[in-house]
């Protein structure tokens, strides 16, 4: 179990970053999602030791992860989202090195690890290739495959799927489900929703450093039951429309706004129908409020 | 009209020239240029022999050499050999390319434009002699002020000459593709330079339209059988077979820019292995089979089956262990990883070749007078010739090495692995290092090849041991310490670099001032001869330097940024 308390961090330039963030993650897959410049990425640095907060406090299982920070390394596997690798490299002697690191210091159990971890990203027959050479979506599922090494206890992906393909997405979707035991925590940064629908079993929406909601996606889905409407509205009418609804999307067909709008207790007109909600319309809704 | 700065050629000259301005390279090869014309104008034989420090024989003499020596011809490949290979390196060519722009605009723009950085940084080094003009100091003889020479010899001696090395740099980068072609032709440029300026002396002639540098068609004055009177009103001027090299060269440019026109396609070129093949599937490939049994069959992709095959692999247990032994484990991983990436540098190409070459160059071509034995001169005189080249490596690798996994953007990933600061830091210590003293080995080696080509023998490996391991080691060790600290505590590479090269240009300018004291000359410059070596103050010098690296070391460790 994953405990953060009122986390908080404001960088030099005077950006609040994170304004008393507090969560708690079971394991499973834990989704994390905002909107560009929420905080994501500041909150997983934390977490991942790269950052010192200002306040508040980080536990797992009883262990103060931010003050045993290489308690925290230990069990720690950490995609970020923005990375690089050394050019010069081969994929193979990329994880060889990064495994050393990790202290899997046998060598027949550590090759062995590498080999499956590159058969499983797809990159087995590309392993004596130089990274330089490395297209995005390769790159990308080598980084998947470093944050798995030595059975992390607490993984932390920032935007993983970010350039693969959607064969590669569902693949990668299946083995972070699978990674996440009953004893792993793996929280998954995004702003892809149908990540989080597909994959976690908890989740949270930051925006401003702030938490604006944290359940899971049924909830979330079930909390809109009754008040998503989709209809047409014609096209005059849509800024005032907009301006009275909470609208989600709209998009112009045959001359007319076709429109999904959150209304609770209220029939937005007469032509609208109820439509089943989904977690973008919860994540919008939060997130446009 | 259309207006020439707006033209496509326009737009990637001034690019290459916004990129160069952006490197480091051409900054250091400027202050590198304008050290040497300091130090070819005050110390060199002008003023010990009377000539006049502008006059139209010295200008010339300097600015040949500075065309031939210095390395300028491998530098000119440095610059030139790779502005095209970069665009494809870094994939922006289908930026550049999905752009209006011809073969010709792109390929001009690109060869002038760093050619125009080539040639801007050579002329830092006459514009250094020719503002050295007005500040003669005493004893030093000198002209009225003159500045058509400088101008005249700079142009006929080292741009013509540099633009067809360039020329040639440049399309053999451009057409291969490969900067590493270009920069293996450029470390043989010496040697088969030198060994075709023997084997022609006996064919004259043959040196006006094959020589580069036109070394062949200069006159034959000898300036030590002249007096000093003659030489200072000597006017060099310019034989027809030179004018017709000259041109004969600039020809030749055109004809090779020509070439690359000619034989450059804009499209990336394929390789091989990433051919898409297209064949007739096999048997094995597909598996016929029904949905029910019954008369419509269809084919199943077995392909597809592998590819889940993959998602079944399971990831084996693996132990993570923890203990001083696996600390060292980390260590020497980090070490080796940090060794390797110093040696894939292109620039070491370059420079670990002319640090060899320029250490025994005097050893290799003239009088070698024994001192003690032949071994303990050629030691002492690698070591002294080293030294200048060590700093200035080990100040550059050391600020590669501190920031290369910020610049890769893969320190988040290296950070958030269980290996210790002191891990992190050592190994980038460790790394340069190991590559500064591999180094020295290599002129320890070469120099003992020498000695045994040259008959000095019998080779004394303990002279060579002695000298390298109080002088050299120590010295590598306390230099590197102490810009991984700087590096460390200003948390800027560039800035690092400056104050590196500042302290070490003030202390040597202090030790040649008289101010030298074993305490603050960790490279004992001038402070040694070989019976001293075993003596007590150099040896506690020694210790008391290791101690300061030490200092150094835990300086950085306490500073380091990343969260203990």
């Amino acid at each position: 179990m994953l405990v953060i308390r009122d986390l908080t961090k404001t960088y030099s330039s005077g950006v609040q970053a994170l304004g008393g963030v507090s969560l708690d993650l079971s394991p499973g897959v834990f989704g994390l999602l905002g909107p560009n410049g929420s905080g994501k990425t500041t909150l997983m640095k934390i977490v991942a030791t790269l950052l010192e907060p200002d306040s508040g406090t980080i536990q797992m299982n009883g262990a103060d992860l931010i003050a045993r920070k290489d308690h925290t390394r230990r069990m720690l596997g950490y995609l970020p989202q923005d990375f690089g690798l050394y050019p010069t490299l081969t994929a193979w002697q990329m994880l060889d090195y990064l495994a050393k690191l990790k202290g899997v210091t046998n060598k027949k159990e550590r090759h062995a690890l590498i080999g499956a971890l590159l058969e499983r990203v797809n990159l087995w027959s590309a392993r004596t290739q130089r990274l330089g050479g490395f297209s995005g979506g390769m790159r990308q599922r080598l980084g998947i495959a470093q944050a798995l090494i030595g059975e992390p206890a607490l993984i932390i992906v920032d935007e993983p799927t970010a350039g693969l393909d959607p064969e590669e997405r569902v693949r990668f979707h299946n083995l972070l489900s699978e990674t996440a035991s009953e004893n792993t925590v793996v929280i998954l940064s995004t702003h892809i929703v149908s990540d989080v629908s597909n994959l976690c079993t908890s989740m949270a929406i930051i925006r401003q450093g702030k938490i604006l909601s944290a359940c899971t996606p049924r909830q979330a889905v079930d909390e809109l039951k009754g008040s998503v409407w989709e209809g047409a509205v014609p096209r005059e009418q849509l800024t005032a429309f907009n301006s009275e609804f909470n609208v989600i999307s709209s998009r112009m067909f045959d001359g007319q706004a076709r429109v999904r709008v959150i209304a609770k207790g209220k029939q937005p007109g007469e032509d609208f129908s109820q439509a089943e909600p989904v977690l973008e319309d919860y994540y919008f809704d939060l997130v446009n409020r | 009209m259309r207006n020439p700065f707006h033209t496509p050629f326009a737009a990637v000259f001034t690019n290459e020239v916004l990129l160069s301005a952006r490197r480091v390279a051409p900054y250091a090869l400027m202050m590198l240029f304008s050290a040497n014309a300091v130090l070819w104008w005050g110390w060199g034989p002008a003023v010990a022999k009377g000539w006049a420090t502008n006059s139209d024989f010295y200008i010339h003499r300097n600015l040949v050499g500075f065309s031939f020596i210095l390395g300028l011809p491998i530098l000119n490949a440095v610059i030139m050999g790779d502005p095209v290979v970069r665009d494809l390196r870094l994939d922006v060519y289908p930026l550049i390319f999905s752009k209006p722009i011809g073969r010709g605009s792109y390929l001009l723009g690109k060869f002038f434009g760093n050619f125009f950085v080539l040639v801007c940084c050579q002329a830092v080094f006459a514009i250094t002699l020719f503002v050295l003009q007005w500040v003669p100091f005493s004893g030093m003889v000198t002209l009225p002020v003159r500045v058509l020479p400088y101008v005249r010899h700079f142009f006929f001696v080292v741009v013509i000459s540099h633009l067809v090395l360039a020329a040639f740099y440049f399309a053999v980068g451009t057409l291969s593709r490969n900067a590493k072609i270009v920069f293996g032709l450029a470390v043989c440029f010496y040697p088969v330079y030198i060994t075709y300026l023997l084997l022609l002396k006996s064919i004259p002639g043959v040196g006006v339209f094959t020589d580069p540098l036109n070394l062949q068609s200069q006159s034959g004055l000898d300036p030590w059988s002249r007096s000093a009177d003659f030489l200072n009103q000597y006017v060099v001027s310019y034989s027809a077979s030179s004018y017709a090299n000259r041109v004969w060269m600039i020809a030749v440019s055109a004809i090779i820019l020509f070439v690359v026109y000619s034989r450059f396609a804009i499209a990336a070129r394929t390789k091989p292995s990433e051919m898409t093949v297209l064949r007739l599937s096999s048997a094995a490939e597909i598996v016929p089979y029904t949905l029910d049994g019954g008369s419509s069959y269809q084919l199943l992709d077995s392909t597809n089956d592998a590819m889940f095959d993959r998602d079944r692999v399971e990831l084996p247990k693996v132990s993570a262990t923890r203990s001083p032994a696996t600390t060292l484990s980390k260590l020497l991983a980090a070490v080796g990883m940090e060794f390797r990436l110093l040696r894939a540098e292109r620039s070491l190409i370059v420079i670990a070749p002319l640090a060899i070459v320029l250490s025994i160059f005097d050893l290799a071509f003239y009088r070698v007078v024994p001192e003690i034995s032949y071994s303990v001169t050629y030691a002492s005189g690698t070591a002294k010739a080293l030294l200048l080249f060590l700093v200035g490596m080990i100040v550059f690798y050391t600020g590669e090495a501190m920031h290369r996994d910020r610049e890769v953007k893969i320190e988040p990933v290296v950070w958030s692995t269980p290996a210790p600061n002191i891990v992190l830091l050592l190994s980038k210590f460790l790394g340069t290092v190991v590559l500064a003293l591999s180094l020295v080995v290599g002129v320890g080696l070469t120099a003992t090849v020498i000695q045994l080509v040259r008959g000095h023998t019998p080779v004394d490996f303990s002279a060579y041991l002695l000298v390298y391991g109080v002088v050299l080691v120590p010295g590598v060790l306390l230099v590197t310490a102490f810009v991984v600290a700087l590096n460390i505590l200003l948390r800027n590479k560039y800035l690092a670099y400056v104050l590196a090269i500042g302290t070490s240009a003030g202390l040597f300018y202090l030790y040649s001032t008289g101010h030298n004291h074993w305490l603050y000359n960790p490279l004992l410059h001038q402070l040694w001869t070989y019976p001293d070596l075993t003596n007590q103050t150099i040896l506690i010098s020694r210790l008391y330097f290791l101690t300061l690296t030490a200092a150094f070391l835990m300086l950085a460790l306490l500073r380091h940024e990343r969260a203990r």
